[in-house]
């Protein structure tokens, strides 16, 4: 009877091991002792040996995939024996001192089906089903532009003309009956990558699914004209000269949010499922991007801090935060957040609100716009804002109120030295 | 108590220390090896590779050897100056739990840079040593059948410009140090022989070991009278 090698536990709390390298294939003699595998957690790898004399009839896990502790991850046997496909039946013989499956976790092994499917052949277009505007379709057809493949943003998904505009060089495919996809240069020949989370995945996963599930969000927008705090800006980082360490727009935003929030304590809040916590300090979480995810540093007490503090500080904290250097106490304890977008030209967008903190504000990018002044047009710097709310915290017009104040603060920057 | 000898083994290329740990916990595990073993050694300059290694982190390959190697982690850089450590202990007279060694090891080496002068602590989430946020000393292992080979470098006198080549265990922006620049004072010609002692103090400590010393000589030969005499070894 074929003998099931499982996942072994590399210490007493693990309760998942990844699977790095297979030294023995499918169809390789193996004895007892033998390193069938590798599996690695943190900086430790540790040798998977076999506890039976056979062959290696059948590999379950391809490399790369993490297993729960206990899980079947291949079976040893003599040649020609049948093993069960799944790993489920069969008893390990009591000869094997299989390991105690403790802790088992779910038996769905996270990795790609071992035989993955075909790409399918993409049919001669067939518009016919696609939502799109006649003018969309006309300029698909002439353009030999596979309706199906592109992402519609008119009302309902419906496919309008600037999709078949923008539509990327890389997702639009010219088709000509019967062709096949021909898979875009430089890319793997799979249909696809499975790649396993990483921790910081899955904090990021666990924390925003809990937040935007459960918490009722809503979302403010309003306007700014920015041209007195680029003018600001633009004297202050004269003034500071040489001396480096200028001044940026996140860091006028940031400290504008801070201020504002002093005058608005019903949003410097955080729900705590049997009260809501009012804070009398102002501490500002400012997401960061770091490589495979995101990490908010605290700017503490930004209220009372200077634009120079503040542009030091934040600088110094996404430094850090990008080479994973953070102590937690450094990201954790905000009153608020800021998420900006800007540098990326995103007009505006709507943030996941960072629980237990009620409210975080979207900047999007300062552009060049014409906007009415009396009775002409002129240009102005202008720059979105969109705060989310929790409403369980911050109503609607309590929410607005903030924004006006954020909106005088920026287009005033005086108001901030008031 | 349990007992671990320490083979001072002067510098030795990197694919002839990796033989001879294998040889050794292959022994041990055996039982051919009655005891622990601890390699203190330096390398030539070479780049290493982990299980978990990412080609993008090795910046300039050029002109060092690059080893793929069976142990946990990502990129690493060994040279002069750095005091190598390859403990092969057998597991099963300590803990079977791999997170206590790699802990246990890194308090080892947190208790040496103690008495070396250098406050160094651990960054949760980030196996091997630091100090005031650079990392001195990185970590990586391997297990078979509870005995353990690779273990830790500790930048001694390290040119510390080497690692500009690789992004040290795959963390972006990671400023490395040595224990040279971190005492600043201390006298380099010094400074090796204090770092060795330091980190058996520490490794004595922590691991509740007695040292065994090692007979004087010329170190590579102490790799074949490790072993008990019944065990033939040809080409050693």
């Amino acid at each position: 009877m074929a003998t099931k090698v499982h996942m072994e536990a590399l210490s007493p709390t693990m309760e998942e091991g990844r699977l790095v390298k297979w030294n023995k294939h499918e169809g390789d003699a193996v004895k007892s002792g033998d390193t069938l595998a590798e599996v690695e957690t943190d900086k430790a790898v540790m040798e998977l040996v076999a506890r039976a004399d056979g062959q290696l009839l059948k590999v379950m896990v391809p490399e790369g995939t993490t297993v729960p502790v206990g899980n079947v991850v291949a079976w040893i046997g003599k040649p020609g024996e049948k093993v069960d496909g799944d790993g489920a039946a069969a008893p390990a013989p009591k000869s094997a001192p299989a390991p105690e499956p403790q802790k088992r976790a779910p038996p769905a092994v996270r990795s790609a089906p071992e035989t993955p499917p075909q790409p399918a052949p993409i049919a001669p277009t067939d518009a016919t089903r696609v939502k799109a505007s006649p003018l969309a379709r006309r300029m698909a057809k002439e353009a030999g532009v596979d309706l199906k493949l592109v992402q519609g943003s008119g009302p309902g998904g419906r496919v309008v003309k600037r999709d078949v505009e923008s539509a990327p060089a890389t997702e639009v495919q010219r088709t000509a009956p019967g062709a096949l996809r021909t898979p875009l240069e430089g890319a793997p020949r799979t249909p696809y990558e499975d790649v396993p989370l990483t921790q910081i995945r899955k904090t990021i996963a666990k924390r925003l699914a809990a937040s935007i599930g459960p918490i009722p969000h809503f979302f403010l927008t309003t306007e700014i004209d920015m041209e007195r705090a680029a003018e600001a800006r633009e004297a202050l980082n004269k003034q500071l000269g040489e001396e480096g360490g200028k001044i940026s727009f996140n860091d006028i935003v940031i400290k504008a949010v801070a201020l504002a929030l002093v005058q608005h304590r019903a949003c410097n809040a955080w729900f705590q499922e049997d009260h809501i916590r009012y804070w009398n300090e102002v501490h500002i979480g400012m997401a960061v991007a770091i490589e495979d995810g995101l990490i908010t540093p605290v700017i503490r007490n930004a209220d009372l801090k200077s634009l120079r503090e503040i542009g030091a500080e934040s600088r110094e904290l996404a430094a850090r935060a990008r080479s994973r250097r953070l102590k937690p106490e450094e990201y954790t304890g905000a009153t608020f957040s800021v998420s900006n977008l800007g540098m990326f030209d995103i007009d505006q967008f709507t943030a996941v609100i960072n629980p237990p903190e009620a409210g975080i504000v979207a900047i999007g990018s300062i552009a060049a716009k014409a906007v009415p002044e009396g009775d002409r047009v002129v240009v102005r710097r202008r720059m979105r804002a969109t705060m989310s709310c929790d409403h369980r915290v911050i109503d609607g017009a309590t929410g607005a109120a903030y924004m006006k104040t954020l909106k005088q603060m920026l287009e005033n920057p005086l108001a901030m030295v008031l | 108590m349990n007992e671990i000898q320490v083979v001072h083994a002067g510098t030795v290329p990197y694919a002839e220390a990796l033989e001879w740990q294998r040889e050794l916990a292959e022994d041990r595990i055996a039982g051919r090896l009655p005891h622990d073993v601890l390699l203190l050694l330096e390398h030539p300059p070479v780049v290493t590779l982990g299980r978990n290694s990412q080609p993008r982190h090795v910046l300039q390959p050029a002109g060092i050897d690059v080893f793929e190697v069976e142990r946990g982690g990502d990129v690493t850089f060994h040279g002069p100056g750095q005091l190598v450590g390859y403990p092969i202990l057998d597991l099963h007279a300590y803990k079977q739990d791999l997170h206590w060694y790699l802990r246990t090891l890194e308090q080892a080496l947190i208790e040496a840079l103690g008495v070396l002068g250098i406050p160094a602590e651990r960054n949760p989430g980030f196996t091997g040593v630091w100090t005031r946020g650079k990392k001195i000393a990185s970590i990586g292992i391997h297990v078979k059948q509870w005995v353990t080979w690779h273990g830790f470098a500790l930048n001694v006198t390290t040119d510390l410009t080497h690692f500009d080549r690789i992004v040290p265990c795959g963390i972006q922006g990671v400023e490395m140090t040595s224990v040279e620049r971190e005492t600043r004072n201390g006298k380099r010609e010094t400074l090796w022989g204090e770092s060795v002692a330091a980190v058996l103090t520490g490794f004595e400590k922590v691991f509740g070991t007695s040292v065994i010393p090692c007979p004087d000589g010329p170190a590579r030969q102490d790799r074949a009278s490790l072993r008990t005499p019944a065990v033939a070894e040809p080409g050693l």
